[in-house]
C-alpha cells in the first residue's frame, strides 16, 4: 500500500508541486489539500499517513515567517493535529513549513499551542539561495535511521532561518538527540562558518525532530535535490541527489506501520 | 481607540540596526550615535482590550526573543524615536494578514497597520534624525511618510464623487491641449477627433469617456508609434509592427499564437504549450523604485496567466540599465534618485516579488551607463507552459459574464498608462505621485493558483490582466466586437470615496478580468472561494457594439466600440534617415606596454559594472524553486562561474525543457542602431546556443525601450527594425511576442535635454528534448584544448568597454557576419549534443579574455593563451563582436573535424596551477582577477 501523503496548501505556500513529485517519486500516494478544505472537513487529515509542509511564504510571510498559518493551523485543527500525531502517523515541513511547525510549538518538543524555539532573521540580514552540506544526525527521528552520517548537498532558500532556542531548551535538544541534520564544512565538521553555516542557526541545527521522532522540521530543501540533474554541478561529475532520503524514509517507515 | 503594539528584539543583536549605523559612519561620517535600535509597530484598531493581548501574545510577539510594549514606549532609553509608516491610502501588504489571524482566532479587529520605529542611542536631536533617515532614503516620501502624531484613526472614509461633464465641444485648441497636459497625453489632433466625435453625437463627454479615450488611445495601450505610417526623407515606409509580423509569420513552424494574446506561444512537448513576455516599468520605477520594480514583475507574471485559458509561470528574468552606482552627483538631473538607491531598490523589489510567488528568476543583467541617470530601464521578462488546447486567446461570447478576480481597487495607480507614455520631466516626480503602488505578491500568488484550477475545470472563456488602463483596458478590449454593459458599485473597493471614473481607470494590482460562460459560474465561485480569492460579477457581454458603464443607475460611459477601438487616426511620423555611424571618433588606445600594465587594465575591464559578478544579487534570488533548474546561474567548483543562459525542466520526470536567453547593449544602438540591434539579437541566440540550446527551435521577444520618437530618434529605430527583420530572416526563426515603450526622453524646466542610450533587448525561448545534452561554462578539465570558434570583426572595438575604460566610444561597432552566423550555432551545437564540447561561452562584454577568465574561475583551473600576430593583442583579447564562442574540446585531434566548416583557431589549453597567461604579455594569478571581478557588488550588496 502506499501511504497517502497530505500536501497542505495554503496562500502563499510555492513548493508543494515539487514536494509532491518527490513523494510519489519514492512510493508515496500524494495528494494537494487546501487548508480550507481541511476547515471545511472536505477532507480529513486521518484518512493520510504523512502531513507534509512545503516551502513558500504562507501569508507572505506576514508578521513573521509561517506565523499566520500557525495561527489558522491551531485555531481551527489542533484537534485534528492532535489526533493525527497521537495515531503515530508522520509529519514534516520543509523551509517555511518547518517555521510553521516550530511555531505551532510541534517542533521540538510536541507542545502544540506553545513556543519553545523560533527561526530568526539570517544573520546575513538577506535571503539566501544557495547550496551547502547538511549531515544527517543520528538523532530520535525514527525514519532516517538508514542514512544517519550521509552528508547531503542541498539547497537552501530562506531570508529567516537562523535556528534558536533558549540555553535550557537547546541543550534539551541535544540531549535528547532532537537534532536531525547540520550544516557541515568541507570535512563533514559542523560549522558556524558563513555561507556553509548559511543563516548562523545555533550548533549548526539545520532541522529537529521531536521526542516522538515521527515530526520532522528542516531548513533546506530536500525536495529540489531529488536528481542529478537539480545539482548546480552534476555535469562535472563525483557529485550525487541524495535528497530522496527524507522521501524514501518517511514512505518506506509509514508502510512498516 | 487605536492602540500601539510595539515589538523589538530582545538582547543586542538587530542587524538591521546595526546595517544602518554602519551606512551613517561610511556614507556620512557622522560618529556621534552608538547604537540603532529598530522596531516593528503594529496599529490596531476596534479591538477589546482583552482581545488585544490575546491577540498580541498569539501572533504578533514571541517571547523567546522578543520585548513588546502596548501603546508606550519601548526603547526608553533612546535618545530620539522617528517611525516610518506608509501614507493613508497607500496600501500595506501585511494588513491582509493581520485581519485574517484575527479571524481566526475569533477576534474582532476592524482595522490595522503596521510600520517600522528607529531608536537612535547617542547625541542627536529630532530634526538631525528626520535629516539623516531622509538622507539616507530610508523612506520615499511618495507612500511613506515619517509618523510625528499617532493617527487617531486607521480608517480611510470618503464620499463618491459626482461623474463631471466635461465641456468639450467649444473648446479652443489651447483648451484642449490644456486638459491634455498632465493627464491625458493625447496630441492635438486625436482631441479634435474626440471632440467631433461628441460634436456629432451632440452631447458633451463625461469625465469617465475622455478617460477611457485616453488610455485606449494612449501610446502605451495603443502603440501609436507602431502601428503608424513612417516617412523617412519623403518616402512611405510600412508600420514596424507589420514589418515585424509579416517577416514573423513566415516561419510559422513552432507559433501557436504571436501578437493576439498577452505573451507568444510556441509548441512544446507532449500537449503543452510554452509562452514568453517582456514588460517595462521603467516610469514608475524612476520615481519610486521598489514599488515600480515590483508591480513590474507582478504585471509581466499576469501576462503570462493571462495567456490562452491560462498558463504557470515557469521563470522569471530581470534586466536593468542604470547609470553607474558611483556616479558624480552633480550629474543627477532634478527629480531624479540617485543611482546607487535606485539599484539597491530594485533588486530588493525582484528579490520580495519573485520568492514570494515561488517563480524561480534565473536569468537576467545589468548594463551601467550614466546616461541611463534621468531614466532607468526595468525590464522584466516571464515565462510559462500551459496545455496547448488552452493556448489561443479566448473569445468571448454573448452571454458571458463580466468577473473581476484579485485585489480591491483603490485609487492607486491612477493614470498609470497614460503616465507611462509621456516624457519623464522633473515635474513628473510631484505631478504623478499616485501611478506607484506596492505589490502584494500573495494576492496574486493566490489568484493564479485558483486560475489554474478553474481553467483545468474549463470554466474560463477569456482573460486580461488588468493592470495598465484598469477595468477600462480588459473589459474595453475584451469586449470589442461585441459589447459589454459592467456596473460598477459590484466592485470591490480598498475605501470608499472613489469616483466611478477612478475605479474604472484604477491600475490596483494584482488583478484579472475574465469571461465566465454563464452555465460555470457557480463553479468558478466555488473556486475563488477555496483558495480566498475575492470576486466581483461586474456584467455581462451582449451584443450591443457598445461600451456602456454604470455607477447605480447612471450611466457613466457610453461609447461605440468601433469609435474608440477604430476612431484613433493613424499617425503619419516623419523620420530622417540613419546610415553611418553617429561616433565620428576614431582615436585608440596605447597597448598595454608592461605585464602590470596589462594586469592593471585587465582588473579594469573585469570591474566594469557591465562585466563584475552579480553572484550577491542572484543569491537573494530564488533561483531553484520550483524543483526545475537544470542549469544554474553559476555552477563550478565553488559555484563561482557565470552561465550564459538558464534551462529548466519545467514539468519534473520528463527529459525536455525550455531555454531562456536574452542580449543587449544599448550604447552600440547609439553609435549604430542597425548593427548594434544585430548585435543585440546575435547576443541572445548566442547565449541560447552556448548551453546547448537548438537555435531553430527558439522563438524570439522583441522589447523596445527607445527616447520619444522625434525625427531622429524615429530614424534610429526603423533601421533597428529592418536589423530584426533581417535576423529573423537570417535565422529563419520569428518574433512572437513584443512590447515598445518610446518615452525615453528626460526634460526640465531649464531646456536640459536628454536621451537615454536607446534600448533594444531581445529575448530567446525554446525547447530542447533533452535537458542532459547541455553544458556549463566552466572549464571540466586540465589539458584540455581551448578553441574560439566565430569570425571575430577584430577592428571593430566601438562600444567596447575596454574602449570605454580608455574614454572612448569608437566609430565602429562589431558586425556580426550573418552569412557565417548560421553555421557556427549549428556547429557549436552539434558540439554539444555529441558530448565533444564539454564547456562553452559565448564572448560578449569585456572579449574573449574574460570569456576564459570565467570558464577558469569556475572550473578551478589555468589557462595559456596565444594570440593571433596579424592583430593587435589588445583587440584579440577584448573585441566584442558577438556570435563568437569559446570552448573547451578534450582532445586536440577533435578540433579539425569538428569545426572544419566554420572560421575557429585553436588559441590555447587548460592547466592545472591558476594562473591566465597570454603569450609573454602577462600571466596572472585567477584569484587575483577575481577579487576585481567580484568586488563592485560584494560592496553593493554586503
Amino acid at each position: 500500500m502506499k501511504p497517502k501523503v497530505c500536501i497542505l496548501r495554503a496562500d502563499g505556500i510555492n513548493c508543494d508541486e515539487e514536494t509532491f513529485y518527490a513523494f510519489e517519486k519514492f512510493g508515496g500516494a500524494p495528494e494537494y489539500v487546501h487548508i480550507n478544505q481541511l476547515r471545511s472537513k472536505i477532507k480529513r487529515l486521518k484518512n493520510y499517513q504523512i502531513l507534509a509542509i512545503p516551502g513558500g511564504f504562507a501569508y507572505g510571510d506576514d508578521v513573521v515567517s509561517g506565523k499566520i498559518l500557525a495561527t489558522e493551523l491551531v485555531s481551527f485543527l489542533k484537534d485534528q493535529i492532535q489526533d493525527f500525531t497521537s495515531r503515530k502517523n508522520l509529519v514534516v515541513g520543509i523551509c517555511n513549513g518547518f517555521q510553521v511547525l516550530t511555531r505551532t510549538g510541534l517542533l521540538p518538543f510536541n507542545r502544540l499551542g506553545e513556543m519553545d524555539a523560533t527561526l530568526e532573521q539570517n544573520e546575513s540580514g538577506r535571503f539566501e539561495c544557495r547550496f551547502i552540506k547538511i549531515k544527517i544526525e543520528d538523532s530520535c527521528a525514527i525514519f532516517l535511521k538508514p542514512y544517519v552520517g550521509q552528508i547531503i548537498d542541498i539547497s537552501v532558500n530562506h531570508g529567516e532561518g537562523k535556528f534558536f532556542a533558549l540555553p535550557k531548551d537547546l541543550s534539551k535538544i541535544e540531549k535528547e538527540n532532537l537534532v536531525a541534520c547540520r550544516y557541515v564544512d568541507e570535512d563533514g565538521k559542523p560549522t558556524q562558518h558563513y555561507p556553509q553555516n548559511p543563516n548562523g542557526a545555533l550548533n549548526a541545527i539545520a532541522g529537529v525532530t521531536d521526542p516522538t521522532g515521527r515530526i520532522l522540521g528542516l531548513m533546506p530543501h530536500p525536495e529540489k535535490i531529488i536528481e542529478l540533474t537539480q545539482h548546480p554541478n552534476w555535469r562535472r561529475g563525483n557529485v550525487k541527489a541524495l535528497g530522496g532520503f527524507l522521501f524514501e524514509g518517511m514512505v518506506k517507515f509509514a508502510q512498516q506501520t | 481607540m487605536v492602540h500601539t503594539i510595539r515589538v523589538t528584539k530582545k538582547g543586542d543583536q538587530d542587524s538591521k540596526g546595526q546595517d544602518l549605523l554602519a551606512q551613517i559612519k561610511r556614507t556620512l561620517n557622522i560618529h556621534s550615535i552608538t547604537k540603532i535600535r529598530t522596531t516593528k509597530v503594529y496599529r490596531l484598531e476596534g479591538i477589546s482590550k482583552t482581545d488585544l493581548k490575546k491577540f498580541t501574545r498569539k501572533v504578533l510577539y514571541e517571547e523567546i526573543d522578543q520585548k513588546v510594549s502596548y501603546n508606550g514606549s519601548i526603547t526608553k532609553d533612546a535618545n530620539q524615536t522617528i517611525e516610518i509608516a506608509y501614507k493613508p491610502g497607500v496600501m500595506n501588504p501585511e494588513v491582509g494578514s493581520l485581519l485574517k489571524a484575527a479571524g481566526d482566532l475569533g477576534i474582532k479587529l476592524t482595522a490595522a497597520d503596521s510600520s517600522w520605529e528607529y531608536g537612535f542611542f547617542g547625541k542627536i536631536t529630532r530634526v538631525e534624525a528626520k535629516d539623516l533617515i531622509t538622507k539616507l532614503r530610508l523612506y520615499n516620501p511618495l507612500i511613506e511618510h515619517i509618523l510625528d502624531q499617532k493617527p487617531k484613526t486607521l480608517l480611510i472614509i470618503g464620499k463618491v464623487g459626482k461623474t463631471q461633464i466635461l465641456p468639450i465641444r467649444n473648446m479652443t485648441d489651447v483648451e484642449l491641449m490644456n486638459l491634455s497636459r498632465d493627464k491625458l497625453f493625447l496630441n492635438l489632433e486625436e482631441m479634435k477627433v474626440i471632440q467631433n466625435y461628441f460634436k456629432k453625437i451632440k452631447r458633451e463627454p463625461t469625465d469617465c469617456e475622455i478617460e477611457t479615450l485616453a488610455q485606449t488611445w494612449s501610446e502605451h495601450s495603443g502603440h501609436k508609434t507602431f502601428k503608424a505610417k513612417i516617412m523617412i526623407d519623403g518616402k512611405e515606409k510600412e508600420p514596424f509592427i507589420e514589418r515585424l509580423k509579416k517577416e514573423a509569420l513566415k516561419h510559422k513552424k513552432n507559433i501557436v499564437s504571436a501578437f493576439v494574446d498577452n505573451a507568444g506561444v510556441m509548441d512544446f512537448y507532449d500537449g503543452w504549450a510554452i509562452n514568453g513576455k517582456g514588460e517595462t516599468h521603467n516610469s514608475p520605477s524612476a520615481i519610486e523604485p521598489y514599488g515600480g520594480a515590483m508591480t513590474g514583475s507582478g504585471g509581466v507574471f499576469r501576462d503570462i496567466v493571462a495567456t490562452g485559458q491560462g498558463a504557470k509561470t515557469v521563470i522569471s528574468t530581470d534586466i536593468f540599465c542604470l547609470a553607474n552606482w558611483d556616479m558624480n552627483p552633480k550629474k543627477l538631473p532634478k527629480g531624479s534618485l540617485p543611482p546607487r538607491y535606485i539599484l539597491s531598490r530594485v533588486v530588493s523589489a525582484v528579490r520580495d516579488y519573485g520568492n514570494r510567488m515561488g517563480i524561480p528568476t534565473n536569468n537576467g543583467s545589468f548594463h551601467f551607463h550614466d546616461d541611463f541617470r534621468a531614466k532607468p530601464t526595468v525590464l522584466v521578462g516571464a515565462y510559462g507552459i500551459l496545455p496547448k488546447k488552452y493556448a489561443k486567446k479566448g473569445v468571448v461570447q454573448k452571454g458571458d459574464v463580466v468577473v473581476s478576480i484579485g485585489g480591491r481597487i483603490g485609487r492607486d495607480g491612477i493614470h498609470g498608462a497614460t503616465f507611462s507614455s509621456g516624457e519623464m520631466t522633473q515635474r513628473t516626480i510631484t505631478t504623478n505621485a499616485q501611478a506607484v503602488q506596492i505589490g502584494n505578491a500573495i494576492e496574486e500568488k493566490r489568484t493564479f493558483d485558483a486560475i489554474i484550477e478553474a481553467r483545468d475545470q474549463d470554466c474560463i472563456r477569456a482573460m486580461q490582466d488588468s493592470g495598465g488602463g484598469g477595468l477600462s483596458s480588459a473589459i474595453g478590449e475584451m469586449g470589442a466586437e461585441i459589447g459589454v454593459s459592467v456596473q460598477l458599485k459590484n466592485e470591490r473597493l480598498k475605501y470608499q470615496g472613489l469616483n466611478p471614473w477612478e475605479i474604472w481607470l484604477s491600475e490596483s494590482q494584482e488583478r484579472m478580468v475574465l469571461a465566465i460562460p454563464k452555465n460555470k459560474i457557480k463553479k468558478f465561485v466555488q473556486i475563488c472561494k477555496k483558495y480566498n480569492v475575492e470576486i466581483s460579477t461586474l456584467g455581462v457581454f451582449d451584443d450591443s457594439k457598445k461600451l456602456k458603464v454604470f455607477y447605480g443607475s447612471e450611466k457613466v460611459c457610453d461609447l461605440e466600440m468601433q469609435f474608440l477601438h477604430k476612431g484613433l487616426p493613424q499617425r503619419v511620423m516623419k523620420a530622417k534617415e540613419v546610415t553611418k555611424s553617429k561616433s565620428k571618433e576614431n582615436k585608440s588606445p596605447n597597448i598595454p606596454k608592461t605585464q602590470t600594465e596589462w594586469i592593471k587594465t585587465l582588473q579594469n575591464v573585469l570591474s566594469d559594472g557591465n562585466i563584475c559578478s552579480k553572484e550577491p544579487v542572484l543569491r537573494m534570488y530564488d533561483h531553484t524553486v520550483q524543483g526545475t533548474s537544470v542549469l544554474q546561474p553559476y555552477t563550478g567548483e565553488s559555484c563561482e562561474g557565470p552561465n550564459d543562459a538558464a534551462v529548466i525542466r519545467p514539468i519534473l520526470g520528463k527529459p525536455y525543457g525550455i531555454v531562456v536567453s536574452h542580449g543587449l547593449n544599448p550604447i552600440l544602438n547609439r553609435i549604430d542602431p542597425y548593427w548594434g540591434s544585430i548585435w543585440a539579437a546575435t547576443e541572445a541566440i548566442s547565449n541560447y546556443v552556448a548551453v546547448g540550446g537548438i537555435y531553430q527551435d527558439a522563438s524570439l521577444v522583441n522589447n523596445y525601450i527607445w527616447p520619444f520618437p522625434d525625427e531622429e530618434s524615429l530614424g534610429s529605430l526603423d533601421r533597428s527594425i529592418t536589423a530584426v527583420v533581417d535576423f529573423m530572416k537570417t535565422l529563419k526563426i520569428p518574433v512572437i511576442s513584443g512590447k515598445d515603450s518610446l518615452s525615453s526622453t528626460y526634460r526640465s524646466d531649464d531646456n536640459f535635454v536628454l536621451k537615454i542610450p536607446p534600448v533594444l533587448c531581445i529575448s530567446a525561448f525554446g525547447k530542447i528534448p533533452d535537458v542532459k545534452k547541455t553544458v556549463s561554462s566552466d572549464f571540466k578539465k586540465t589539458g584540455s584544448t581551448i578553441v574560439q570558434v566565430g569570425k571575430p570583426d577584430m577592428l571593430s572595438m566601438g562600444g567596447s568597454v575596454y574602449f570605454s575604460k580608455n574614454n572612448l566610444l569608437g566609430q565602429s561597432v562589431p558586425r556580426v557576419d550573418l552569412k557565417i552566423l548560421p553555421k557556427v550555432l549549428d556547429v557549436i551545437n552539434q558540439g554539444i549534443s555529441n558530448g565533444q564540447i564539454i564547456s562553452c561561452h559565448d564572448v560578449s562584454e569585456g572579449g574573449i579574455i574574460t570569456a576564459i577568465f570565467e570558464m577558469c574561475l569556475g572550473g578551478t583551473v589555468g589557462a595559456k593563451i596565444n594570440g593571433d600576430k596579424k592583430v593587435r593583442p589588445d583587440y584579440f583579447l577584448f573585441n566584442e563582436t558577438a556570435g563568437c564562442f569559446i570552448v573547451e574540446v578534450k582532445s586536440k585531434k577533435q578540433v579539425q573535424k569538428l569545426f572544419k566548416n566554420v572560421p575557429y583557431k585553436i588559441i590555447g589549453e587548460t592547466i592545472k596551477k591558476q594562473d591566465l597567461s597570454f603569450e609573454n604579455l602577462f600571466s596572472v594569478n585567477i584569484g587575483k582577477l577575481k577579487i576585481s571581478w567580484q568586488k563592485p557588488m560584494k560592496e553593493i550588496f554586503k
